[in-house]
């Protein structure tokens, strides 16, 4: 099945987030084309279309107005630069992009390693702090643990995870949580059909937050 | 190899850039607006706006060269330092631009070309109308009939976001905020900073009111300053005063450089192509007392407007020079051929589309 624009293109996160997505456009009242099957790339019914992305794609496919919306967390949207609008807080996917050390380590920082290399070299800079920024692409705890570097930026849940590695969480650098984000144009010239999806989405991100 | 963001443009698409660049500038001109010719080479300045993303170079006297990365700050350093006589003066310009760090996609080259105005030396809702309405002349010029003309008063904000009397670093966190629709961030930061009453919820209100004609009736409500008040006041004389035919979308959250425009900002967008084909707007007093324009991507308008279609073939194939010179006198498109071999020239008219070949005895069986 080849693509064809549908009125509105929606960008989701492949997993877990994906299925909050559904759950939270669903509570809004709307109801997003169903997932065909595993090796569809999109699905949709002309009216809509939803895209499957990797997170980190997300953002660029609606800062260039391939889709319109998007659901992604505010870390990959921090990490990618992109201008776009940002709406909704959806409440889910909540984490914190910490600074994560070895335990008693107070040294000078002088190399850090992170899967958020753009974010980390901005707070470097903002803190006035002089480090090398690594980019790594998975296990970043494993590079404070072996000395690849002297702190990692990384996404912090619970922190059993940190804990159980024997690490410690010095800072918190940014809170997150899923978002919904906007293309800058469709949103002014498909207000008719995008605004009452925010406000039905913010209504219903406040009642399930209580 | 050539570097990224740049590019080659081939006979098709040069030729529609050339013609659409020809087309705005004659439109331009048909409204009394002169056009005027910049250095490519800028001494950098540290105080440009765009100068953390300008290419720099040294010269031979160890000086920092930029190239230009924008054309409003240059033109206005030329009115500041030529003497122009009497105004308003009405300016355009066409040229190339550089950006070191441009995102390399769709419509973000490191190297592009902009079409634009200036009005220096008036400073009037009517000013601001004539704008809009020659935006959006240029956008159907380019085939764009369906592009919307988005305004803003970047103003309106800042007189709002000064009414809190917080410093800049938080104003700055508010303005983001603003800027991306962020609006749980923005209440959380009112929240924090202590910001409440009509002046927070005018705030919060900013990042919903876009839309159609009854946005800045609706912002009226928000209006609770002077300043903002008086801000409206003018928004509402330039709607006055523009062309039927043309209805503008409203963003009165719209405030990238809030501390720069100091009235009207405008963009245009197109349906299904995700960014702004032309920027504008009023900035009296950043440099020039009283100062407003717009600049079109050249770029950008080609690409949303869709690729030109295969080059347009000659007219005619001449066999000599004399019916060349003849045919072009009739106003057509002539090559010259560059061989006798008949059949040789014949496969090339054929693979090039072109219906005629003519000698001195006229038309020959292609």
């Amino acid at each position: 099945m080849s693509f064809e624009r549908a009125g509105l293109v929606i960008a989701l996160p492949k997993g877990r987030m994906m299925d909050d997505a559904y759950a939270a456009f669903a509570r809004a009242g709307f109801e997003l084309p169903a997932a065909r099957g595993e090796r569809d790339l999109w699905h949709g019914d002309g009216e809509r279309a939803v895209l499957e992305l990797r997170g980190a794609d997300v953002p660029t496919y609606v800062d260039l107005g391939i889709a319109d919306v998007g659901v992604v967390g505010r870390d990959v949207l921090l990490e990618s630069g992109r201008d776009l609008y940002e709406p909704v807080d959806l409440g889910f996917g909540a984490c914190r992009l910490s600074l994560i050390r070895r335990p008693d380590d107070d040294r000078p920082i002088r190399r850090i390693a992170s899967k958020y290399p753009s974010f980390t070299q901005a707070w470097l800079r903002e803190r006035g702090l002089v480090a090398d920024v690594v980019k790594l692409h998975g296990n970043v705890e494993l590079a404070a643990l072996v000395g690849l570097a002297d702190a990692v930026v990384d996404v912090v849940q619970t922190g059993r995870t940190l804990k159980a590695a024997g690490l410690v969480e010095v800072e918190v650098l940014a809170r997150s949580s899923a978002r919904l984000i906007v293309n800058k144009s469709a949103l002014k010239l498909k207000r008719a059909l995008l605004w009452p999806l925010i406000e039905r989405l913010r209504a219903a991100a406040r009642t399930t937050s209580g | 190899m050539i570097p990224e963001g740049t590019r080659y443009y081939l006979p098709p698409e040069a030729a529609a850039r050339q013609a659409l660049v020809t087309r705005w500038r004659e439109l331009f001109a048909g409204w009394g607006y002169a056009p005027v010719e910049l250095p490519v080479l800028e001494v950098f300045d540290p105080e440009h706006p765009l100068a953390e993303r300008a290419f720099k170079l040294v010269d031979k006297s160890g000086r920092v060269l930029a190239l230009r990365a924008e054309f409003t700050t240059a033109l206005v350093r030329m009115a500041r330092t030529q003497a122009l006589g009497p105004g308003p003066h009405r300016f355009q310009y066409a040229g190339r631009l550089w950006l070191r760090d441009s995102e390399v996609s769709l419509g973000r080259l490191r190297e592009f070309e902009q079409v634009g105005v200036e009005v220096f030396g008036a400073s009037t809702p009517r000013v601001d109308a004539e704008l809009l309405a020659l935006a959006h002349e240029a956008l159907a010029a380019a085939g764009l009939e369906g592009a919307r003309i988005e305004v803003g008063m970047p103003a309106f904000v800042a007189d709002l976001l000064e009414a809190t009397g917080l410093d800049a670093e938080r104003l700055a966190r508010l303005h983001a905020a603003i800027d991306r629709k962020n609006t749980p961030e923005l209440a959380e930061r009112l929240e924090r900073y202590g910001v409440r009453g009509a002046l927070a919820d005018a705030l919060l209100a900013l990042p919903d009111l876009f839309g159609g004609r009854e946005v800045p009736a609706a912002a009226r409500r928000h209006a609770i300053s002077e300043r903002a008040q008086r801000d409206l006041d003018w928004l509402e004389e330039v709607l006055a005063l523009l062309p039927a035919g043309l209805e503008p979308l409203f963003d009165l959250g719209m405030a990238r450089a809030y501390d720069y425009y100091t009235g009207i900002h405008f963009r245009a967008y197109t349906p299904d192509f995700g960014l702004p084909l032309l920027g504008g707007g009023r900035y009296d007093g950043a440099g020039v007392a009283e100062a407003a324009g717009f600049a079109l991507g050249l770029e950008r308008v080609l690409e949303a407007a869709g690729r030109p279609a295969r080059a347009a073939a000659p007219d005619a194939l001449a066999l000599d020079a004399e019916t060349a010179r003849r045919l072009r006198a009739e106003g057509l498109v002539v090559e010259l051929a560059w061989t006798d071999d008949l059949d040789e020239l014949r496969a090339y008219a054929r693979a090039r589309g072109i219906g005629r070949l003519v000698g001195p005895e006229g038309e020959v069986a292609p």
